[in-house]
């Protein structure tokens, strides 16, 4: 009696592969198959969003269909002085879905924030992108370009390059605003401004920008 | 100084047949059973941190192990499993039992003790439900992973 050479055991489970192709357990080595499921998963959020609790404590994120404001009221005394107008949003979120943390300030800023979950070595970005209208228009018709508005990004207590850049929109375009990196929570708060710095005509100009997340 | 040279070639010369005499042989496992085709690994948290880094996957799958132990009847013997380095890199597998071998946790590209005693009857069997993880990073499609058991005789 004497313990099985290794050097058989490997040309017995050769010929077993060669005549029956896998063989699961005919070999002394046990194979475990490793499948990622579901591994992929992405999350946006501008202005309020869904979740069922803090990241941290174990929320998972939801749906929500809100459309947030953000609008500037110019007096007539200034308008198209060239003096930007601070925009104010409808927006209640301040907190990080993250942790709880208060990371931005209503009505001023605009959270905008998520993620893009993948497996594998493909380190490529998720983008943001906003889908911006030519103009905004009023009830007559007269327009107001959408190149007059812009942002600012940051973030309470945040040091360093905002994941959702400043920037200011682009008139008709597909514009890329934000990337994320793979499996990495990134936020950023927009501060709105209207350059006033052109006469239109009075009324209430408004307008729709659709951003959307796109992963590779 | 000779006399130091000599007593450290002594010393080495015991080291090297001490390592000599152990015998490691692969145990028959064919008669291990898995009780799922495949081991589904999920994310252990489904949102990432601010900054990366919680890219861990878990997966759990439960085996019915069946080591064919024949050749060491009656003997006293040691039984490893072995996780080898393997693609797709480093992987971490921890077990629970019921009890006729030892529960453990073995990082790929080494081996931890799961018996030791004598070898009374041909077979030792017990179920094993093994959780793997792993970096998320490391892995994009099925991937198969191999361990194996190893016998130590005294």
């Amino acid at each position: 009696m004497h313990a099985p050479h290794c050097g058989n055991r490997l040309r017995r489970a050769f010929i077993g592969v060669a005549l029956f192709g896998a063989l699961p357990g005919s070999v002394s080595a046990f194979t475990a198959t490793l499948t990622p499921v579901a591994p992929q998963t992405v999350y946006l959020q501008v202005g309020v969003g869904s979740f069922t609790g803090d990241y941290i404590n174990g929320g998972q994120p939801q749906n929500n269909t809100t459309i947030n404001t953000v609008s500037a009221t110019v007096a007539a005394a200034a308008v198209g002085n060239g003096t930007a107008q601070a925009m104010t949003t409808n927006s209640s979120a301040t907190q990080s879905f993250f942790d709880g943390f208060t990371f931005c300030s209503v009505p001023g800023q605009v959270y905008i924030g998520g993620f893009y979950r993948t497996t594998g070595a493909n380190t490529s970005a998720a983008l943001v992108t906003a889908a911006v209208p030519a103009a905004l228009t009023n009830a007559t018709g007269s327009t107001i370009p959408f190149s007059k508005i812009s942002w600012t990004s940051s973030g309470n207590a945040d040091a360093g390059a905002e994941p959702f850049p400043s920037g200011t929109f682009a008139n008709g375009a597909m514009q890329n605003v934000g990337s994320m990196g793979s499996n990495s929570w990134n936020e950023s708060c927009l501060t709105f401004s209207y350059a006033n710095n052109t006469v239109p005509a009075a009324g209430t100009f408004t307008g729709v920008v659709l951003y959307t997340l796109s992963s590779p | 100084m000779s006399r130091a040279c000599f007593f450290l070639v002594c010393a080495f010369s015991i080291i090297w047949a001490s390592a000599a005499q152990a015998k490691t042989t692969t145990i028959d496992d064919s008669g291990t059973q898995a009780l799922e085709p495949s081991v589904s690994m999920r994310w252990q948290t489904s949102t990432p941190s601010r900054k990366g880094g919680a890219n861990l996957m878990i997966g759990t799958t439960t085996l019915r192990v069946r080591l064919n132990v024949t050749p060491w009847l009656h003997r006293a013997c040691r039984i490893y499993l072995d996780f080898p380095a393997q693609r797709p890199g480093a992987i971490t597998t921890s077990w629970v039992t019921q009890g006729r071998f030892m529960p453990g946790q073995v990082h790929s590209g080494n081996r931890v003790l799961i018996y030791s005693g004598p070898i009374a009857t041909p077979f030792l069997e017990d179920v094993m439900k093994f959780q793997f993880s792993l970096d998320g990073s490391l892995i994009s499609r099925a991937t198969p992973v191999t361990f194996h058991f190893e016998m130590d005789e005294d």
